[in-house]
């Protein structure tokens, strides 16, 4: 497969020939081939469970291949550990950052290379050096836990090159960052490929990649499906090699008549919600059977707004604005108060606070129901947990190994279809959807998008909070877009386009 | 839709974490074992009714509080008052029967100190937010000095000798069973239906497993916290009542003894995680089956004191590694696959 490519974009720093990796008999990786050349940026792409991290772990040292070789420059390797990797000059920035938060930035760049005495002076003054000579933006002697994701793997990456990184493999880098973030970063990683470093990263977002690479390659489970340049595929390319088929980007959004506003019964109204610095002066009216996307900038005050809505957190108690469902004001102190009200909020982050990891996809989805007015009982019967939660999972189309599987054994996205399942098992009126798709496989994305239409379909008023506007634009049937904590534009779905959102968010 | 994609999704994944499904509590039970045929083969005085029930007998109290504890571990808390709760609890229901009360009415006398202070720790913890580690640290102390001053005229509080109908909890048997461990078994029944039969007991583990999950899931989070320290104080109050009818007293110094320690043991070892949400009754069981027939093999062989203690301390230090072993937590082996 690599003689598609012509051999003078680079020569080859690492290559992986045949690496295989075992888990306790399963295949996480086999007989993949993988090349990293100087002075290009690699792609590396493929559903959750693909492959990429462990491929990427196993490059950076973190873990070892059961068998197969790797080589840097030609010569065999064999990596025991993180260090040796970065001795070798290949360096791994996770997606969660490995920095010391109570460490100043200099302090973290020499992270790792300490004498037995550090003087603080001449540190900050090579580690200023250093950021400046990455165009940084950063003071070396502020402390890491002052800083923003984006910065946060600004230093990362300064790190990176401080340690002589010859590749940099970068794990989702661009998963937490604002598009204005995103560009600047972007701006980095070609630059550092013109000074030759080789650059590996994993993304879930084929534009990016399709943007920016000059090579990618498709994983598809533990499996090598093709490395190519990047000028020679196509996003459908990319998700036919990934899925193994084809799928299509439907738009479930209505696309005619849906201004009909004034026949459909208004449902929540949120009147100048404020909540600290995060949330001013939010409005917002949300119908019965309609979709309304809000897109913006991370930090806008839409999950805050959903979440105040929700009961999950508290909006200013003088001041604070007012919230009717149906006409009447409602104030929730908790989320259990609000979900007897009929209102549910899906949360962004399902590991965080989404889902129970000790228990099964059944009993998950059955707790929901347990923490309604309406669904408890004092007593759990299993043959009623399996007939409720189990039509909630068939409705979702959640695939689980078995009936009886734990949660963490499922795959991203149908531990995200188990999340929704559990808040849509309460029967909620109003449905509060944060990143809905984040973090899940491609083929799941489509099957979420069509939950939520039918949520709207059966006259449930459905919001969706996303930073993805492509997924905003094909469920939404109204586009509100939020900044600095108000909602600033609003578009039918019609009228709205990529380019017209993000000069809302922006401007 | 629905039929092309049934492949992608379920293959390579879940199988990659597949490991042998051993619990911790299967394994602690099974050492069990192995030391007691060991003990029975080559300690004579092991294998005999006499010894075996004077071994449960022993542990029942142990394992009463190991319950109570488990309780609060398993959504995700920990109660080191516990013990001051027994010891002040009971403590005033003797003395209540001293003043001539009937034993019904200062047990659930003493009862209702415990649940009054479980639910002064879930308070403090649930809304005014304070670590239940330093929340029933602080409480402890307080239960006992506030005990001690108010509540109680001595050291050690006597059972009265009237009270025989009472003792029977402590000193009496059942078809040859000691009444401790009849008590045992009622509490380890109840427990178990509470925390896997019934829905409160699912929220236990739902709190235990993820606070913020069960609070977004609409679970009343901190009204059930009390609720939990208020069961656990409750089952500690009768553990006390237990100890006080069958030594016929009861003595505060138990407070600054390690029994606390003691119970913490019995409840990790048996795979009640303090990580939360993991483990119940069985494990508690199997964890002071264990210690019991450790303790009891010890004492046969006229070990002393300092000797178990580094056995006690061994094993727990080899459950937690085991614990490591089965439920890896760490970063690395947390994210495989994704």
């Amino acid at each position: 497969m690599n003689a598609t490519n012509p051999p003078e974009s680079g020569t080859v720093i690492l290559r992986v020939e045949n690496g295989s990796k075992m888990y306790a008999g399963v295949h996480a990786l086999q007989d993949v081939g993988f090349d990293v050349r100087a002075g290009e940026i690699h792609a590396l792409v493929g559903e959750n469970g693909a492959g990429k991290s462990t491929l990427c772990k196993s490059i950076a040292g973190a873990i070892r291949l059961s068998s197969g070789r790797m080589s840097v420059d030609g010569q065999s390797v064999n990596f025991q550990r993180p260090g040796d990797a970065l001795r070798a000059g290949v360096c791994m920035v996770y997606q969660e950052t490995s920095l010391v938060p109570s460490m100043t930035v200099a302090q973290n760049l020499e992270l790792g290379r300490e004498r037995l005495i550090t003087r603080l002076r001449p540190l900050n003054i090579k580690a200023q050096q250093q950021l400046q000579s990455l165009n940084f933006h950063v003071d070396p002697t502020v402390l890491v836990a002052t800083l923003g994701t984006a910065q946060r793997q600004m230093v990362e990456i300064a790190r990176a090159a401080y340690h002589d990184a010859r590749i940099i493999i970068f794990d989702e880098p661009t998963a937490s960052l604002t598009p204005e973030e995103k560009v600047h970063f972007f701006y980095l990683l070609r630059d550092l490929r013109a000074k030759g470093l080789g650059i590996v990263f994993i993304s879930h977002a084929l534009e990016e990649a399709l943007e920016l690479a000059d090579r990618i390659t498709v994983l598809r489970d533990g499996r090598h499906v093709v490395t190519q340049d990047a000028s020679t595929l196509t996003r459908e390319d990319l998700v036919r090699h990934m899925v193994g088929r084809d799928v299509q980007a439907t738009h479930y959004g209505r696309r005619a008549g849906s201004d009909a506003k004034g026949k459909r019964e208004k449902v929540l109204t949120v009147e100048n919600l404020t909540m600290g610095n995060i949330v001013k002066n939010m409005s917002f009216t949300l119908y019965a059977g309609e979709v309304v996307g809000i897109a913006g900038l991370i930090g806008s005050g839409r999950t805050e707004s959903a979440k105040i809505v929700s009961g999950a957190l508290k909006r200013n108690l003088i001041g604070g604005g007012s919230v009717y469902l149906r006409g009447r004001p409602v104030r929730y102190d908790v989320p259990k108060q609000a979900i007897d009200d009929g209102i549910v909020y899906i949360t962004e982050d399902r590991k965080l606070n989404g889902f129970f990891e000790t228990m099964t996809v059944e009993e998950n989805i059955h707790l929901g129901s347990l923490a309604t007015k309406k669904g408890f009982r004092w007593f759990v019967s299993g043959r009623q947990r399996r007939e409720l939660a189990g039509a909630l999972a068939a409705r979702l189309k959640v695939r689980a190994v078995s009936a009886g599987a734990k949660i963490i054994e499922l795959s991203g996205g149908n531990q995200q279809k188990v999340v929704v399942a559990k808040s849509l098992i309460q029967e909620p009126a109003v449905v509060f959807f944060d990143e809905p798709t984040r973090g899940v496989d491609v083929g799941a994305i489509p099957e979420i998008h069509q939950a939520i239409r039918q949520l709207a379909d059966e006259g449930k008023a459905v919001v969706v909070i996303s930073s993805y506007l492509p997924e905003v634009l094909a469920v939404s049937d109204r586009i509100l877009v939020a900044r600095q904590g108000r909602i600033v534009e609003e578009f039918s779905a019609a009228d709205a386009s990529e380019d017209r959102i993000m000069f809302a968010a922006i401007h | 839709m629905t039929d092309t994609t049934a492949t992608p999704d379920t293959t390579g994944k879940g199988g990659g974490r597949r490991r042998l499904v051993i619990s911790q509590e299967q394994i602690v039970l099974i050492v069990t074992a192995l030391l007691a045929i060991g003990f029975a083969l080559t300690l004579s005085g092991f294998a005999t009714i006499g010894n075996l029930l004077a071994l449960t007998r022993s542990v029942a109290i142990l394992g009463i509080l190991g319950i109570a504890m488990s309780v609060v571990v398993i959504g995700r808390g920990l109660d080191l008052s516990l013990v001051a709760t027994m010891a002040v609890s009971s403590a005033f229901a003797l003395q209540l029967m001293q003043h001539g009360w009937g034993w019904p009415g200062a047990a659930a006398a003493g009862m209702g100190v415990a649940i009054a202070i479980g639910l002064i720790n879930g308070f403090i913890i649930a809304f005014v937010e304070v670590p239940a580690l330093f929340t029933t640290l602080a409480t402890g102390f307080l239960i006992f000095g506030l005990g001690r001053t108010f509540l109680l005229d001595g050291v050690i509080t006597y059972l009265p000798p009237q009270a025989e109908t009472f003792a029977w909890i402590g000193q009496g048997q059942l078809l040859g069973i000691p009444a401790p461990v009849i008590v045992l078994a009622i509490v380890a029944l109840f427990v178990q239906v509470l925390l896997s039969r019934m829905t409160v007991g699912r929220f236990v583990y739902a709190h235990g497993d993820n606070v913020d999950a069960a609070r977004l899931t609409g679970i009343a989070v901190r009204p059930l916290t009390m609720l939990e320290y208020a069961i656990c104080a409750a089952i500690g109050c009768l553990a006390g009542l237990v100890m006080a009818a069958s030594t016929a007293s009861i003595n505060m110094q138990i407070v600054n003894s390690t029994l606390i320690f003691d119970v913490i043991l019995v409840v990790v070892l048996g795979g009640v995680s303090l990580v939360g949400g993991r483990g119940g009754v069985l494990s508690v069981l199997a964890g002071t089956a264990l210690i019991g027939t450790l303790l009891n093999g010890m004492t046969i062989m006229d070990l002393d004191n300092n000797i178990q203690n580094i056995v006690k301390g061994a094993v727990l230090l080899a459950a937690i590694i085991v614990d490591n072993r089965l439920h890896p937590q760490d970063e690395e082996t947390a994210r495989q696959g994704d």
